[in-house]
């Protein structure tokens, strides 16, 4: 439903295509239900975590194609979470982003060190989300 | 919450040992606030919490909004373009093809049917020019006999005046005599069959002649109505594809509406944030003054700004406790 100019339909709901999943993990029930919504639209299936620790539980039995975090939550930070994917052979290459209020560039370059993809300041843009995940999708 | 921090840990060497307060009265105004401190962090996460219900019930509505959209969009070009995916069922531009289709075989049928029944009174009319013809040629027939007639008479008269040597001849005379009388019956007889013929031929002329004029204009009010049925349906499949349009540029409208509410509901997640980091440190502070002064009880549903809370939650947080009827109750006095 978004005017996605690059790619109208980026997860590829339409028949013949995989559907993309993508891993939300927001402390925030709204958050999740917004970014969950703009990805849906874009053709995404998604799966929510509540904190970094509620992610890897998560992902011991299933496999996702994207994980957007954001930085900070109780239990298990965003930085931590990007940390012990990064370890996990099957999330070594996965793409990565970081959803979060901090805009700071130490920030930033802790989350880079950590192995993220990219970093996406809050309020996020539905449109520029998508793109952002088309482009980091391989 | 009221012994420790919002990160759940205990109050520091510092929050424990604060400044010394010199001031006996800044101290009672202070442990005044104690209970109030606790109140008014219980206040902040309530507070927090529904803007989060109501955010997330609002980004419930949008993506049934945006369902619903997306559904009707896809409905009505369905129907108009490529069918629902129903097997066998066809979209409404096949069902104006199929139509215009058989209304042009229908009409095509009908202009045969007149050309057949045209055909047909034309080939009526050559059998009754060749009856004509037979009949004059029986005519001629006719005339030939009464010839043969009269030279058979006259064969038996100079047969009469021959006498016994012409009673041969005679005989001749008078077998030709009634050869002609039989050829004359004939002709009679046949001449009366061609009259029936050409009477039957004239009488299925004339029907023939009434259903063409009847085809014709039946083929003409037919192709009339069939043209502007076809014409009717081709604009309504055209008003409709228009309407299609302006519907997936509303829902593409919608879209960026939904986008833009999306991008401002954010606002809750920033505001929850700050309330959170303000709820940390009235907790930090009520900590370090439960340190300095230990546990002081006032009577809040005494003070006067407790007093003032209207809401149910409001008087439940300051822990302000009254009896008073639910929600959504209606009473008339």
């Amino acid at each position: 439903m978004w005017n996605c100019s690059e790619q109208a339909v980026v997860g590829s709901s339409r028949e013949g295509f995989e559907v993309r999943k993508v891993l939300i993990v927001d402390d925030s029930v709204s958050m999740r239900q917004m970014v969950g919504f703009t990805l849906k639209e874009g053709g995404f299936e998604v799966l929510e975590a509540e904190h970094g620790q509620d992610a890897l539980d998560k992902l011991q039995g299933t496999s996702v194609d994207l994980v957007i975090t954001d930085l900070n939550m109780p239990v298990m930070d965003g930085i931590t979470l990007i940390t012990n994917l990064r370890k996990q052979p099957a999330m070594k290459n996965k793409p990565i982003l970081m959803l979060t209020t901090e805009g700071l560039a130490s920030k930033k370059e802790e989350g880079k060190a950590a192995g993220a993809t990219g970093w996406i300041v809050k309020p996020f843009d539905p449109e520029k989300l998508l793109l952002t995940v088309a482009k980091v999708l391989p | 919450m009221n012994q420790e921090t919002a990160n759940g840990t205990e109050p520091s060497a510092a929050a424990s040992d604060p400044s010394p307060v010199t001031e006996p009265g800044v101290e009672a105004e202070l442990s005044r606030y104690l209970p109030i401190l606790a109140k008014m962090s219980e206040q902040l996460k309530q507070t927090s919490a529904q803007i989060e219900d109501s955010v997330v019930e609002v980004c419930n509505s949008f993506q049934g909004m945006a369902e619903r959209a997306r559904a009707t969009v896809s409905k009505a070009t369905g129907f108009l373009g490529e069918g629902d995916g129903t097997p066998g069922k066809k979209s409404f531009e096949e069902l104006v093809e199929n139509t215009g289709a058989t209304l042009v075989k229908i009409m095509n049928t009908t202009a045969e049917s007149g050309e057949i029944s045209r055909r047909a009174v034309e080939s009526m009319q050559q059998i009754d020019n060749a009856a004509q013809q037979i009949s004059a040629a029986l005519s001629l027939l006719e005339e030939l006999a009464k010839q043969n007639k009269m030279l058979a008479l006259n064969a038996r008269i100079e047969a009469a005046h021959a006498g016994s040597q012409g009673a041969g001849f005679e005989v001749v005379a008078i077998e030709v005599a009634s050869q002609t009388q039989r050829s004359r019956e004939v002709t009679g007889k046949v001449g009366g069959l061609v009259e029936d013929l050409r009477n039957l031929a004239n009488a299925t002329l004339i029907d023939l002649r009434r259903i063409n004029e009847r085809d014709a204009e039946r083929v003409e009010a037919s192709q009339k109505e069939a043209n502007e049925s076809l014409r009717d349906l081709r604009t309504a499949h055209q008003e409709m594809k228009a309407m299609l349009t302006g519907i997936t540029a509303d829902g593409a409208l919608l879209a960026k509406d939904i986008g833009s509410a999306v991008r401002g509901m954010q606002f809750q997640d920033r505001v929850s944030q700050r309330i959170g980091h303000v709820v940390d440190e009235l907790e930090t502070l009520h900590a370090r003054l439960v340190a300095r002064f230990g546990s002081v009880h006032i009577n809040l549903a005494a003070d006067e700004g407790f007093r003032a809370y209207t809401m149910r939650e409001e008087r439940e947080a300051a822990g302000v406790h009254e009896a008073e009827s639910p929600g959504g109750d209606v009473e008339l006095f």
